[in-house]
């Protein structure tokens, strides 16, 4: 029995996502027996799409943050881009062509922050934080601050679901998902993330290629980052310099409550798929529960003050068994 | 107050300290006179360190006495320490840097007025008194960044003479200064004595310390070897009782035919490290790089590595002429490096075995792992070098110190690697690793291949070198066969006195 107990104990502490589990678990439970349509389809689908444009922002996150990395710039960068492309849509240009051309924005943006951390030898915590106001400003300046609608032109992304039940956009998440699990488990690019978040000395001694490296981590970012905005885009018919706002921090929050320390070296896409699960339940069950929206900001941050605490622990007695 | 009778301010007794495995000190006997300087000598691991770190309260003894001002302890703690009088200054400063020489000397202590404000006033005029009263030449009110590393270690005594320090420890404090600060250094200290004070001075130049000493205590592997008056004896009987030692401690390998020249080094310097080293390696030598610790060894390898690139010079591989400018670089010309310190710069602690195995063949491959021949080829390497570990997903960082080594070898081993830089090989490993270390370093020049060796560690550097380079001071002053020379000769070499030009053998 006590073996048990602590085999279950060393399994829920390994992987945090199982923590995760039970406490979406709970809250369904709870907002399911306060409001039964918490349970219908409808609900459970309207869920995955809001779920699915934080799901490419957090991806993309996951590979910064294991690297030791990390970019606050991708709210601002998805107003940007979204904006670019719905003002191109409103111009005539073709959707696909539009789209296209925000996420090469999306990545230049990003490509930029890191060539900038890399280059200054400043964090790039400083670099994207002033980053924001550069993507806003000319965002602001491009549309001199007015919505860009572009309702009825690029819809089809937005509104397609299977069997009346699964979006879209959900779908793509789960490919972006999968993308970005397979960069991280099988390959060298992946690998290097680790080793430079973990240690970059060791890594630059160890033959690899710390800067080159970090540039693509920054542009990968920059290309999930403009795909989560050409989602957006389709899923709210318009864009304006705000849109996006914020999101950095629900992405970053994913991150860590997947259970990625915020130092590097550690982190898996399920960790980041079950941390933005957690953030979507939350917001939706708070919301069938009719909780007071502003109560239900205390109660999302308590929630990541606690996974942030519980991660730290977790770090620290592995690090204390280390010595 | 001054001591005008020579009293003995500091002894300890039968003192012994065993860390693990290994004893660091064994029954220890040693004295200080008030208003002498005592020197302490030995090679790197006699077990300096570890006796002051006793006397300084950093580390308890296992058994023994220790009596100070006539009062008997047990162990110290770093608090007693300071409270009786004994203040040690580190080779690494303990100041800092960003705040004035004022700040730094009553840091902790500070001067205060009324609703605890500091009274800077008073502060700087107290540091000016006391700074005059030891007759050196430094502004109080200089922030220390801005100071030379000679002034920034009188600071030290300075700050040291305020907490009211009857007895210093000075840690190698000349390994980085020049020949005047060193002289101004020496001064200092010979004032310090002369006013009553008692100075524990450790040194690896003995020149310094036969100017300065008033008495020597030789240790070895933990033992008092001897102790003199300075002026009963000469430099020569002191290197001797340095060095000889049990034949167990030297590994007996066997030689391997040298080929062609793999490796020419021509000429090689950069600024303010190192100047116009040059050396040739070939097929299948182990060529040691000796000195002492900071004589700029480690250096001239990160240069060659490309860590720090080269100013100046020739690096030649194979006939062709190279110029790597990153680790990155010098791995495609067939290099490699074991780091000195395995934490910081070898391992990726919160990693798996097999990641830190594979990481180097992985950059040089393709972009899709294979996961197949990763847990082959780390499996193989587990079992080759013996690594301890409970499986290949262990984290490195749980690994004994000889079992990191071993993954961090595994790495390079994967690689194609013709030309391997070992810095400090078996620093920290325990004496079963090490061996097998050994084994494996004879392996590869069997192999054909050739390795640097970078070693603080005498019988390692003189049993597994072929040829021995000595580096002193970012010089290479000489090569030497590593069975013509003797262990006194080579110590002679690495010590040779710096600032007098007095050549010691």
């Amino acid at each position: 029995m006590k073996a048990l107990e602590t085999s279950f104990k060393k399994k829920a502490m390994a992987n945090q996502w199982f923590l995760i589990l039970i406490v979406v678990f709970i809250l369904s439970v709870v907002a399911g027996s306060v409001n039964p349509r918490y349970f219908l389809p409808a609900n459970i689908s309207n869920l995955l799409g809001q779920i699915s444009v934080l799901s490419l922002v957090a991806c993309g996150q996951t590979i910064l943050i294991i690297s030791g990395n990390i970019d606050i710039s991708v709210g601002a960068n998805i107003g940007l881009s979204s904006v670019i492309m719905a003002m191109l849509m409103r111009s005539g240009v073709m959707p696909w062509l539009a789209a296209l051309i925000g996420i090469l924005v999306a990545i230049i943006s990003a490509f930029l922050i890191g060539g900038a951390s890399i280059l200054f030898k400043a964090p790039s915590f400083i670099v994207s934080m002033a980053a924001v106001g550069v993507f806003q400003g000319i965002a602001l300046f491009l549309t001199q601050g007015t919505i860009q609608t572009v309702y009825g032109q690029f819809e089809t992304l937005g509104s397609t679901k299977y069997f009346g039940f699964l979006p879209l956009l959900f779908v793509i998440a789960l490919l972006g998902y999968l993308v970005m699990h397979f960069i991280l488990t099988h390959t060298t690019l992946g690998r290097s993330a680790y080793a430079i978040g973990n240690n970059e000395k060791a890594a630059f001694l160890a033959g690899v290629n710390v800067d080159q490296k970090k540039l693509i981590f920054f542009s990968l970012n920059g290309l999930f980052v403009g795909l989560a905005g050409m989602l957006l885009l389709s899923r709210v018919g318009a864009a304006q310099p705000s849109t996006g706002m914020g999101i950095e921090l629900q992405a970053i929050g994913s991150v860590v409550i997947g259970g990625a320390p915020m130092s590097g070296g550690k982190g898996n896409i399920v960790g980041t798929f079950f941390g933005v699960l957690l953030w979507g339940v939350i917001g939706n069950a708070l919301n069938m529960m009719r909780v007071n929206p502003y109560i239900q900001d205390v109660i999302v941050g308590l929630l990541i003050i606690f996974a942030v605490a519980v991660s730290a622990l977790r770090l620290r007695s592995e690090k204390s068994s280390m010595e | 107050m001054r001591w005008t009778d020579r009293g003995e301010i500091l002894s300890v007794q039968n003192i012994s300290k065993r860390y693990g495995d290994t004893a660091a000190l064994t029954n220890v006997d040693f004295n200080l006179l008030a208003g002498e300087v005592h020197c302490l000598v030995g090679e790197n691991g006699a077990g300096k360190s570890t006796l002051i770190k006793i006397l300084s309260g950093a580390e308890q003894p296992d058994n023994g006495r220790i009596q100070i001002f006539g009062k008997e302890y047990a162990h110290l703690t770093p608090r007693q320490a300071l409270e009786v009088g004994i203040s040690t200054i580190y080779q690494d400063l303990e100041l800092i840097t960003s705040l004035t020489v004022a700040d730094n000397i009553f840091l902790g202590h500070e001067i205060k007025r009324r609703y605890g404000i500091i009274d800077y006033h008073t502060q700087n005029r107290k540091a000016r008194e006391l700074i005059d009263s030891l007759d050196v030449d430094i502004n109080e009110s200089a922030y220390v960044e801005d100071l030379s590393l000679a002034k920034q270690q009188m600071v030290q005594v300075v700050k040291a003479l305020y907490t009211n320090a009857k007895i210093i420890i000075m840690d190698e404090p000349t390994a980085s200064l020049g020949i005047e600060e060193t002289k101004a250094l020496m001064d200092l200290v010979r004032r310090l004595a002369s006013q009553g004070m008692g100075v524990i001075y450790i040194s690896h130049y003995l020149g310094e310390i036969f100017e300065i000493g008033d008495r020597i205590t030789v240790l070895k592997d933990g033992r008092v070897q001897a102790m003199y008056n300075t002026e009963e004896v000469d430099l020569d009987t002191v290197t001797r009782s340095m060095i000889g030692r049990e034949r167990s401690l030297f590994y007996d390998r066997q030689r391997v035919a040298h080929g062609n020249t793999v490796l020419r080094v021509h000429n090689l310097s950069k600024r303010g490290s190192f100047e116009d080293v040059s050396f040739d390696l070939h097929r299948g030598e182990i060529l040691g790089f000796g000195g002492i610790v900071g004589a700029g060894r480690s250096e001239v390898m990160n240069a060659i590595f490309g860590v720090e690139p080269k100013d100046g010079g020739k690096i030649v591989i194979h006939g062709r002429e190279v110029n790597p400018k990153s680790p990155w670089e010098a791995i495609r010309l067939g290099l490699a490096m074991i780091p000195e310190d395995r934490k910081t710069l070898g391992l990726f602690d919160i990693r798996s075995v097999l990641e830190n195995m594979v990481i180097a063949r992985n950059e040089a491959t393709g972009l899709v792992l294979d996961h197949v021949k990763e847990q082959e080829f780390s499996k193989d390497l587990v079992q080759r070098l013996h690594v301890v570990t409970a499986g290949l997903k262990q984290p490195v960082g749980f690994l004994s110190g000889g079992n990191q080594q071993k993954v961090i070898l595994a790495r390079w081993l994967l690689s194609d690697a013709q030309i391997l830089i070992f810095d400090e090989p078996t620093k920290g490993v325990d004496i079963g690793a090490k061996a097998q270390i050994y084994k494996l370093m004879v392996d590869l020049v069997k192999e054909g291949k050739s390795i640097l060796m970078v070693s603080s560690d005498m019988p390692e550097l003189m049993s597994m070198s072929d040829r021995i380079a000595v580096v002193r001071e970012g010089r290479l002053v000489t090569i030497v066969d590593s069975k013509q020379v003797t262990e006194h000769e080579l110590l002679g070499c690495f010590l040779e006195v710096h600032h007098d030009g007095g050549v010691v053998v």
